[in-house]
């Protein structure tokens, strides 16, 4: 053999080999994050609304249905060897779930309830009220979604409105707070219509409010006590609210979310805004890393599932101006159903639970029970995206390629927001089109600084980062990104 | 500059002013519009070229087709001026449709009388006394072509008019209109109607509106109601309209008392009486506690069986020749009752009587026989046997007078200068089937000079006279100047010369220009406010050459369409004629837009690929049936486009395209893909192959509109079964509230707790509850028991203390419930016990099934705790028109329908609000007592 010949090949599966194993597969969502799912008993309807983990490790499903099913062994490799058993029935559209002590707290259209097995024949047995302060009417839509506990012990419920456009039943419209004593505390106004609620990382309340009236785009928002969501027909109730004094002034409708927080101090605008069709269109379920990296390299992050796309989403939140803003990320598709309800397990997989009852999803299901693992291997993704008075900075999950990271040319970047106003939804309106001047690649490789002319306050910034490499010679398994910009920090 | 300043004034003047500048070819206009200041409005040319800095050759051009220029100058042969001429309106018999006094008012001074008609004066420079002449003997002709016709105005038709005029599209060219047929929001853009009331009668105004494009055959107007509606808004838009002939056609008689059925009038005083058009309740002189009795004459062609159908609220009756027919009678709200009797040929004496309590009053007679389809009888009758009176001579306005006395010898002198004026170059006119020749002269179009003519600020006597605007003039000056050649106009002009000419652009966008304008567009309204703009604003126009099928664009230009069920506004009729070639110009100018698709080879058999298809559609896998119907069938949620008409609508590859990427197509929309970046979410249907998946759809849909349904259409029930355990049903339950807790017990009796008014609201026997309601699609709406036997039982607080014996019962607290509702605990077997609170004392609420000898009986036992015992407490077991103790133990007989025992307690019957109540005493003994209550029904 040719002895140039072996150093040639030698040099070339040094160089090239990596580019060419990543051109030849472009990795995929499954080669880090594999879905499993769990096999409902046959002849049961799981449409699922809640999830929870009891203490002693079963998970509990709450249904549309007015069911909890109890699950074990749910953490097994196996999803077959999962035993599923019906604990309770007869709610009323189960779509919160909080186990404390003995109890299992139950979040439903109309009350909150507290629920215990006392004779341990694996049935709840004993149902009792804890807070029935908000009204139905017998209107579909009037949901209550329930968190789990906050750090004060305090438990909180996102009430839908009546319909899509109005608040017919007392503290429709709101979201409140049932305190340890049962009492309710009435909490923010401007609800429209939720999908999911759950604390950050920093014990923060957040909730997922739907695109419509007052709503351009569905959003991730910041439940600030005393605050103002968005939607004002809810204003009718505070004078049962007497603790948070006065309604807001109404919102001037064909507005701009920042033009009316600069105006109204009590309203909250959107942390995170899922532009439509792109970031889903029904966001759902949330629930925030607190894993400690056995999810990944994404601690600390907030997940967001979506109803009609069946995805799971991730957001990375950052304070500027003392304000929760931050960008939200593709993470994982190809769910079963239209996802709902997510929560994390103890051993760090991220249960998820879905119905496609009345509004469709790309899940073709019509009901579903899944659990989302790590294969330990961490993708190449944007892990962060900070913003910055000129610009932003990106950090990643894996070392980049210093050249193709540092290329203006590898990024695309343009803006856009959605009308603030009464009318449903909105079309994308105030494009701008920033151009990327300057990136600047930090030493570690590890993040890069883009200088961007010029950052539109307000916008949603869209960035495509097609051209990046990591030091491995892969793309970016997700290459866009999302930043709410409603503030630029000032330094 | 004026295009920005009148923006600033509209809603969206927040949008950045840079947007604003960006796109001016928008072509939005003021909210408030300038006063025409007496030019001819041509809607295309007010939106886009009303302005110096605007295009005037392509203004002038527009003007000379819209304002029909070319029919008198003719158009020099190799060259043409424009596409499509605008024609007049046709004038056959127009003394039919047009009010007479009308003729003269408009022909005086059409731009006057008329701001913004294009029709010319051509009598502008004749002296006033020789222009009076000339108007006169007009005048004659024009109203001896034929008799006006009339019908009596419908005040109910007139509501729903108004409602159609706002949605169905009149206002995108002609502006909003207030609840009495007024212009309101006027638009420069906006068509003018001119003083309709004095045009038009309902009947002509309604004959117009059904068919406008037998008068005005360009369809510039488009056709858009159907003969029902088109009456509708007829009356809509002539609300109020004085006739000259008002013609009562009712004697009436009004009473005043108070009573619980219809008064014999015989036996009455008329308050009042008088002559009335129709039933017309007016005649009352209060709301309440009056009776009406009308009288009339009705002539009937044919000897046969009627009907009658009587709707009133309160009572009434109906008679015919004094003998009663229909009986409606009592205090209730509106209600129907219809019967029939023979009736022979001829004249018939027909009396009705009404009666008000208090509250609504309502009256409709319909009457239904052989030649006579259901209709109000109302309009039919007459004020005497023979007929109505003559109307009364009266002095009439002689500006309203209708029916004056035609002067033959003024009318031929009209019909002379019919021709020799001109009128007939533009107005058809046929009398015995010829059409009036014109014998104006005027020169060709190649021989017009730029200036002069019409086209001169003044123009001279005998030359018309249009009220051009001094922008108006420029543009056609440009236009004379500069014929268009006569090669065929490219696509893209030719889609954009129509749809201004036509005014598509009032609804429609394409490449930006156009489209809904500001102030109108909170009227485009949808059944379905989730869809948001996609559901009530009328779609944009770009790509469509390569979405819809060539056919169907000639469909929809010749039929109109009203495909979206969900969007209020329809697209109209417009007429193919008049916009030759458009159809072809949009496929031609779209061509290329959209990325090829492969063609797509099936290895598996054509039934197969279909059923595969059908499943997908189906609710049990994507749930395209969620949000489509489908066949008619109505969908869960959103009521998107009929699947079965795609294959008829749509070109196969746009089909394909967008069912991968919606966002693309149509930015914005709610339609989610299973198909995101081409990859399937179905791995196990036709090989996971994507193209294989939506070309079986296309296949599946394709099937004449006989494709089997897919699964989950029609909803099955879900029989809720208690078996060996108690079964709970917690949801919206009729009888019960939004709060309702469903038991159904294995015993085969049920019962349903309200939890939010703390009582027992429903006992029932046999099957518990069907459940699909609630578990299919959204879950709209109160579910009642499946059952039979369903036992009401009485609405209120269940215990009350009663200071006196004869206190009436409290009813509940308007905002707040009576007590607190606390749960319930749940036997081994599933049987609930509830527990709630009263004011001061506890309750757990134990009901039970127990099989009885013939049906189950429910045995109820409450237990009552509190920490102060509370004195001359009371249950109240039932409220009915009729209790019975039976004595001896036997228990209590309620409304002979259901019998309740209480042990030892004895029970009490009183009478209270007119009806009777049976209340059990409670007694407390050390803080508790205890109470059994057993239903047997």
């Amino acid at each position: 053999m040719n002895i140039k010949r072996i150093v040639f090949v030698f040099f070339c599966s040094l160089v090239f080999s990596p580019a060419l194993t990543a051109a030849d597969k472009a990795p995929v969502e499954d080669d880090y994050y594999k879905i499993l799912r769990y096999d409902i008993p046959k002849g049961e309807v799981m449409e699922v609304g809640a999830l929870e983990f009891m203490p002693d490790g079963r998970l509990a499903a709450g249904t549309r249905r007015g069911e909890i099913w109890m699950i074990q062994n749910a953490l097994d490799p196996d999803p077959k060897k999962a035993k599923f058993s019906r604990y309770a029935r007869g709610l009323h559209e189960v779509l919160g779930l909080a186990a404390k002590g003995d109890w299992l707290y139950v979040t439903q259209r109309c009350d909150l309830s507290r629920i215990q097995d006392s004779n341990g024949d694996g049935k709840a047995d004993v149902f009792e009220v804890v807070n029935d302060g908000w009204g139905i009417s017998g209107d579909y839509h009037e949901y209550a979604f329930g968190s789990r506990f906050d750090k004060n012990g305090d438990l909180w419920v996102v009430l839908c409105l009546t319909g899509s456009f109005t608040s017919n039943s007392k503290f429709r419209g709101w979201a409140v707070r049932i305190a340890p004593d049962g009492k309710l505390i009435p909490t923010c106004s401007g609800i429209r219509s939720p999908g999911g609620i759950a604390a950050n990382a920093d014990g923060e309340m957040f909730y997922t409010d739907n695109q419509g009236p007052w709503n351009g785009t569905c959003a991730l928002k910041h439940l600030v006590p005393g605050g103002f969501m968005g939607h004002p027909d809810s204003f009718k109730w505070y004078h049962l609210a007497k603790n948070l004094g006065s309604a807001p002034e109404k919102p001037h409708t064909n507005s701009r979310f920042m033009t009316e927080a600069k105006r109204i101090p009590q309203y909250v605008p959107p942390a995170i805004l899922f532009p439509y069709g792109k970031m889903g269109q029904s966001a759902s379920g949330i629930e925030c890393d607190l894993s400690g990296g056995k999810f990944g390299p994404f601690a600390k992050q907030m997940f967001v599932a979506d109803q009609t796309h069946s995805t799971v989403m991730r957001v990375a939140l950052e304070k500027v101006n003392g304000h929760y803003q931050g960008a939200c990320f593709p993470f994982r598709q190809g769910f079963g159903s239209g996802n709902v309800p997510i929560r994390f397990a103890p051993d760090g997989s991220l249960i998820v639970g879905g119905t496609n009852r009345g509004w469709g999803s790309r899940g073709p299901r019509p009901f579903a029970l899944e659990r989302l693992t790590w294969t330990g291997k961490a993708p190449f993704e944007i892990h962060e995206m900070h913003a910055k008075p000129d610009g932003f900075e990106l950090t990643f999950t894996h070392p980049v390629d210093a050249k193709s990271a540092g290329d203006p040319k590898s990024y695309a970047m343009k803006t856009y927001t959605y009308i603030y106003r009464a009318e449903y939804g909105s079309p994308e309106v105030d494009p701008t089109t920033p151009t990327i001047d300057r990136v600047e690649v930090a030493s570690d490789h590890k993040s890069v600084r883009l200088v961007v002319s010029k950052l539109h306050e307000g916008n949603i910034h869209e960035l495509s980062a097609g051209g990046v490499r990591s030091n491995d010679g892969l793309p970016l398994l997700h290459k866009e990104a999302y930043y709410t910009l409603n503030y630029i920090p000032a330094k | 500059m004026l295009v920005c300043s009148t923006r600033l004034s509209s809603p969206y003047f927040l949008l950045p002013l840079t947007i604003l500048l960006l796109a001016p070819s928008y072509g939005t206009t003021a909210e408030k519009a300038p006063k025409p200041d007496g030019r001819p409005i041509v809607p295309g040319f007010e939106r886009f070229y009303n302005d110096a800095m605007a295009d005037r050759l392509q203004g002038g051009r527009l003007l000379w087709g819209e304002l029909s220029c070319a029919s008198c100058h003719e158009a020099e042969s190799g060259k043409q001026a424009t596409p499509s001429n605008k024609q007049a309106p046709i004038l056959d018999n127009v003394g039919v449709r047009v009010r007479h006094s009308f003729f003269r008012k408009f022909l005086r001074d059409p731009q006057a009388f008329k701001p913004g008609t294009t029709m010319p004066d051509l009598l502008a420079g004749n002296d006033a006394a020789e222009r009076e002449r000339q108007v006169e003997a007009l005048t004659h002709f024009l109203a001896s072509t034929g008799t006006l016709k009339r019908v009596r105005a419908d005040f109910v038709a007139a509501a729903q008019g108004k409602q159609l005029y706002q949605q169905a599209g009149c206002v995108a060219c002609h502006g909003t209109r207030d609840g009495e047929g007024n212009p309101d929001k006027v638009l420069s853009t906006s068509v003018p109607l001119g003083d309709l009331r004095a045009k038009y009668s309902i009947a002509s105004l309604a004959t117009f509106l059904e068919n406008p494009h037998t008068v005005r055959p360009s369809g510039r107007m488009p056709a858009i109601l159907n003969n029902k509606e088109a009456i509708q808004v007829g009356n809509y838009l002539l609300r109020g309209q004085a006739l000259a002939k008002a013609a009562a056609n009712v004697r009436y008689s009004y009473y005043e008392g108070s009573w619980e059925n219809l008064p014999d009038f015989e036996k009455l005083k008329p308050l009042a009486e008088g002559k009335a058009d129709g039933f017309d309740l007016k005649a009352a002189r209060r709301g309440n506690n009056f009776a009406l009795r009308f009288e009339g004459y009705l002539h009937l062609d044919r000897a046969g069986e009627y009907r009658f159908h009587l709707t009133s609220d309160d009572g009434s009756k109906v008679f015919v020749d004094g003998k009663q027919v229909v009986v409606n009678d009592g205090i209730h709200p509106p209600s129907l009752v219809s019967s029939k009797v023979r009736l022979d040929k001829g004249t018939h004496k027909l009396t009705t009587g009404i009666f008000n309590g208090g509250g609504g009053v309502e009256l409709l007679v319909e009457i239904q026989g052989p030649g006579l389809p259901k209709q109000p009888v109302a309009p039919l009758l007459t004020l005497n046997p023979e007929g109505n009176p003559k109307p009364a001579t009266q002095p009439v306005d002689p500006a309203e007078d209708d029916d004056f006395a035609i002067q033959p010898e003024l009318a031929t002198k009209g019909r002379e200068l019919f021709g020799s004026l001109g009128c007939a170059s533009c107005h058809q006119l046929k009398i015995g089937g010829n059409p009036i020749v014109s014998t104006r002269q005027s020169p060709a179009m190649g021989k017009l000079r730029a200036e002069g003519g019409c086209v001169s600020e003044k123009p001279a006597k005998g030359v018309p006279n249009y009220s051009l605007s001094a922008t108006q003039r420029g543009a056609l000056t440009a236009a004379v100047s500069s014929p268009a050649p006569a090669a065929k106009a490219s696509a893209g002009e030719m889609i954009q010369r129509n749809l201004t000419a036509l005014n598509c652009y009032a609804c429609h966008q394409r490449d930006k220009r156009g489209g809904v304008e500001p102030a109108v567009d909170a009227l485009f309204a949808t059944t379905q406010p989730e869809m948001g703009e996609e559901g009530r604003v009328p779609p944009a126009l770009d790509g469509v050459g390569a979405k819809l099928r060539l056919d169907y664009l000639k469909h929809i230009f010749n039929q109109g369409a009203h495909d979206r069920p969900y969007m209020l506004t329809r697209m109209p009729r417009f007429g193919e004629g008049n916009v030759p070639g458009l159809a072809e110009a949009f496929v031609e100018a779209d061509k290329g837009k959209l990325e090829p698709v492969a063609a797509v080879k099936f290895d598996e058999p054509a039934s197969r690929v279909k059923s595969a298809a059908r499943k997908m559609c189906g609710g049990n896998s994507l749930g395209c049936i969620k949000c489509h119907t489908f066949a008619g069938h109505k969908a869960e949620g959103v009521q998107g486009i009929d699947m079965l008409l795609m294959p008829k609508r749509l070109q196969h590859d746009w089909f394909y395209r967008y069912l991968l990427d919606p966002q693309k197509l149509r930015p914005g929309t709610r339609m989610p893909t299973a198909w995101t970046n081409g990859q399937t979410v179905l791995e196990d249907v036709l090989g996971g192959s994507t193209a294989k998946q939506i070309e079986s759809i296309w296949v599946y849909l394709q099937a004449d509109g006989k494709a089997a349904l897919p699964a989950g259409l029609k909803k099955n029930s879900i029989p809720l079964v208690a078996d060996k355990e108690a079964i709970i049903y917690r949801n919206f339950i009729e009888g019960a509230g939004a709060r309702a807790i469903g038991v159904g017990y294995p015993e085969k009796a049920n019962l349903a707790f309200d939890a939010n008014e703390l009582r027992l609201a429903l006992v029932w026997q046999g099957e518990f509850i069907d459940a699909a309601r609630h578990w299919t699609d959204r879950g709209v709406g109160f579910e009642p028991p499946l059952g039979e036997g369903i036992l009401r039982l009485p609405t209120g607080p269940a215990f009350a203390e009663l200071a006196k014996d004869d206190e009436l019962w409290p009813t509940n607290p308007a905002e707040e419930s009576v007590g607190k509702f606390r749960g319930y605990r749940t036997s081994t077997d599933g049987r609930p016990t509830f527990r709630y609170a009263y004011r001061g004392f506890e309750i757990e609420d134990f009901p039970n099934a127990v099989s009885g000898k013939h049906s189950a009986t429910i045995r109820r036992t409450l237990s009552l705790r509190a920490e102060k015992s509370p004195s001359n407490l009371w249950f109240r077991a039932a409220v009915a028109d009729k209790i019975e103790d039976l004595g001896d133990k036997k228990g209590y007989r309620i409304n002979g329908e259901s019998t309740m025992r209480f042990g030892e307690a004895q029970a009490k019957i009183r009478k209270s609000g007119g009806k009777m109540e049976l209340l059990v005493p409670i007694q407390f003994r050390d803080g508790k007592a205890r109470l059994t209550q057993e239903i047997e029904w």
